[in-house]
């Protein structure tokens, strides 16, 4: 019964090293660009503040597939060849860049605002206030929520596979197709993918209970 | 410039009824698995809340479950796998269940903490004047949890609503779907992609103006 | 026989005791204040007498019954089961410190709310009970607002209301006016003074000195757990014995330097 799963393990963890290598790539390149926009939003210009708004209420209000296939398709119209992963992969960043933007900027917005007023008042000007009073007071509002946010991109991951890109999914799909093992292929997949995502689950949560007792 | 446009937009315009119809199979899917995460997220809550470990515990762990894998696959093990058990639901069927499986499953979380974020102070008081544990829960907590839910309620249904895209992956003709068909049959699948993202973005703002709406209005009172 | 007796209560916090067998009787229309500097135990000693706490040893009575515990057929303490718990609360009514009104409903509806949903009085007469409550503290106007449209001194008169609705016998009082302006104040305590012209029994715990020399008919001092002084208020406030309750009494009679 369970053969089935056994013998195609080792295909299925190729499928999931390069899901790992996808969901690592996505998510330290989208939080690293979403932390900068989400800064920019708090930040003096208006113009800045109006475009980072208006790029994150775009690609929060769409789903992450469309985006991929956007990505997928807007590379050739562009003229640009690159390969699915390529393809998948910076749409993917895109989004989780939006979506932390949103977590930071939340985040350095709910710091008191009379810690700002009172870095002013000593004279710091706006880089400092945010080196030393701003981000790391937000550092500590943010981390729970951007490490849901990266759990939610490990999974994401998984929709690169309707677009065509090879990976865990994508894998588990051609055994199933070829064996017709569905539940012990898939509830075997299902397993993979919580052992890589059970971790980062509890990480947020532990980070959660922290923030709630110092108050 | 305007000949690109132009062309475009001829495009779209042929496009557009079969773009339309996918939208009205979206917006189905998730009129039909919203009211079921919604009632199966109550379903799970008292066993979730019950004190005894061998009832929440096995809830606990379906809600993990839910958590910590793709909706995706989720849905990939419900398509693939009746059949083997000898059912054979459409694929439109396997889609609302997977959709309202996996969301009833974040919901039961999102109730569990409205009712927690009520304060203890109100169970107190509530107690004080002689209130059962019931009658405090029916008249006291349930009340304020309820008003306090309609935020993280309506995030949820937006990406609800966006999660019906994935369903494109079993063959379901909703918006997305009709998006990657029409792509084959044409050159300008950018075009296309931005025309659907458009549709989801009206879908999502709809959803989120009403629910702060709501929001607005029953928060008035304090 | 007594209103309330406590026979050596003892209570613990996880491995802090913070009642250290306190003993003392209320007699039927008393009026008894309990001062104390905060740690003291007070809060914890009202909330026992209504069975929000539980206590590791020691009996509490109110009206010659003991409540809270029963000898089990093994003789062991065993505690009471909460519904049991909750037809005492009918009878011993608590104000909170922070009012805790049901902000979902008007203030109305919060005094109607014990009557209604724990006496199961028809909505006419609960309503016609708690508008004459809100008119007895001065609120008859504001029957349909909610809480949070009502000032601090507004809300703890409402809150007064509520927990007179269920008729109790007895009526506690933690810190009621610590958490309100110094002007709000005393439209709660001239409420508070009309319920013990009245012939309520009252335990008040309170820091208004003033107050409890004018309505009192007892003062106790508690310090660490323990009843330090207790006796009539002008001997306790004008001559007290103890050393800690002279200390505590300089703070409010102008020396806020003391230490």
């Amino acid at each position: 019964m369970i053969n089935v799963l056994v013998t195609n393990l080792p295909y299925l963890l190729r499928g999931a090293l390069v899901t790992l290598w996808l969901a690592l790539a996505v998510v330290s390149l989208g939080t690293l660009l979403g932390t900068g926009l989400g800064i920019l939003a708090t930040g003096g210009s208006r113009v800045l503040r109006a475009v980072v708004t208006v790029y994150i209420f775009a690609l929060r209000g769409i789903p992450v597939l469309v985006v991929m296939f956007l990505g997928y398709y807007a590379f050739p119209a562009l003229g640009v060849r690159v390969n699915a992963y390529v393809a998948v992969g910076v749409a993917q960043i895109v989004y989780v860049g939006a979506f932390t933007a949103e977590i930071v900027r939340s985040a350095i917005l709910s710091v008191h605002p009379g810690q700002a007023a009172a870095a002013r008042s000593l004279g710091m000007r706006r880089g400092a206030i945010l080196r030393a009073v701003l981000l790391p007071q937000a550092r500590r509002i943010a981390v729970a929520p951007l490490l849901n946010n990266a759990l939610t991109a490990v999974k994401q991951t998984s929709y690169a596979s309707v677009v065509g890109a090879w990976e865990l999914t994508y894998a588990a799909r051609e055994i199933v197709e070829r064996t017709l093992a569905s539940f012990q292929i898939f509830l075997g997949v299902m397993a993979i993918y919580f052992i890589i995502c059970y971790p980062l689950s509890l990480l947020a949560r532990w980070y959660e209970k922290r923030l709630v007792v110092p108050h | 410039m305007t000949d690109y446009l132009a062309q475009t937009a001829v495009l779209l315009a042929a496009l557009w009824p079969k773009l339309v119809a996918g939208f009205l199979i979206t917006v189905e899917i998730a009129t039909a698995a919203a009211p079921l995460a919604l009632v199966f997220g109550l379903v799970l809550l008292a066993p979730r809340m019950d004190r005894r470990v061998f009832i929440s515990g096995p809830t606990v762990a379906f809600v993990e479950l839910m958590r910590n894998t793709p909706l995706l696959v989720q849905i990939y093990l419900i398509y693939f796998g009746l059949p083997v058990l000898g059912f054979f639901p459409s694929e439109f069927a396997c889609g609302v269940a997977g959709i309202a499986l996996q969301h009833g499953a974040f919901l039961v979380e999102t109730y569990r903490g409205a009712i927690e974020s009520v304060s203890v102070r109100q169970w107190d008081a509530a107690r004080a004047i002689g209130m059962s544990r019931l009658a405090a829960l029916r008249h006291v907590i349930l009340p304020q949890a309820a008003m306090k839910i309609l935020g993280p309620l309506g995030n949820q249904l937006i990406v609800l609503a966006k999660d019906t895209s994935l369903v494109s992956a079993i063959g379901v003709m909703e918006l997305t779907m009709t998006g990657k068909l029409a792509i084959e049959r044409s050159a300008a699948s950018a075009e296309v992609f931005v025309a659907i993202a458009l549709f989801y973005l009206a879908l999502t703002t709809v959803i989120g103006g009403v629910m702060r709406a709501l929001e607005y209005r029953v928060a008035g009172r304090f | 026989m007594a209103m309330i007796e406590i026979e050596e209560l003892r209570k613990s916090f996880g491995t802090t005791e913070v009642l250290k067998g306190v003993s003392f009787a209320v007699e039927r229309g008393e009026v008894v204040v309990v001062l104390g500097p905060s740690g003291s135990g007070k809060s914890t000693l009202l909330r026992c007498i209504n069975l929000l706490e539980d206590w590791q040893a020691g009996d509490i009575r109110i009206d010659s019954e003991i409540i809270g515990y029963q000898a089990d057929a093994g003789g062991r303490r065993r505690a009471w089961p909460e519904a049991r718990a909750a037809k005492v609360r009918e009878q011993v009514g608590l104000v909170f410190q922070s009012f805790n009104l049901f902000p979902h409903r008007t203030a109305l509806e919060n005094v109607m709310m014990g009557p209604l949903h724990v006496r199961r009085m028809t909505k006419p007469r609960a309503r016609e009970l708690a508008a004459g409550l809100l008119d007895k503290v001065g609120l008859a106007d504001k029957a349909d607002r909610y809480p949070a449209t009502l000032s601090g001194g507004q809300q703890q008169r409402v809150a007064i209301a509520r927990a007179l609705a269920m008729q109790p016998k007895v009526m506690l009082f933690d810190e009621v006016t610590s958490a309100l302006d110094p002007e709000l104040v005393g439209e709660v305590l001239i409420v508070m003074r009309r319920l013990a012209e009245e012939g309520m029994t009252m335990i008040i715990v309170t820091h208004e000195i003033p107050f409890a020399r004018d309505v009192s008919d007892r003062i106790i001092f508690v310090d660490g757990g323990a009843i330090v002084e207790q006796g009539p208020p002008a001997a306790v406030l004008a001559a007290p014995s103890s050393a800690r309750l002279k200390l505590f009494l300089r703070r409010f009679q102008g020396d806020y330097l003391a230490v």
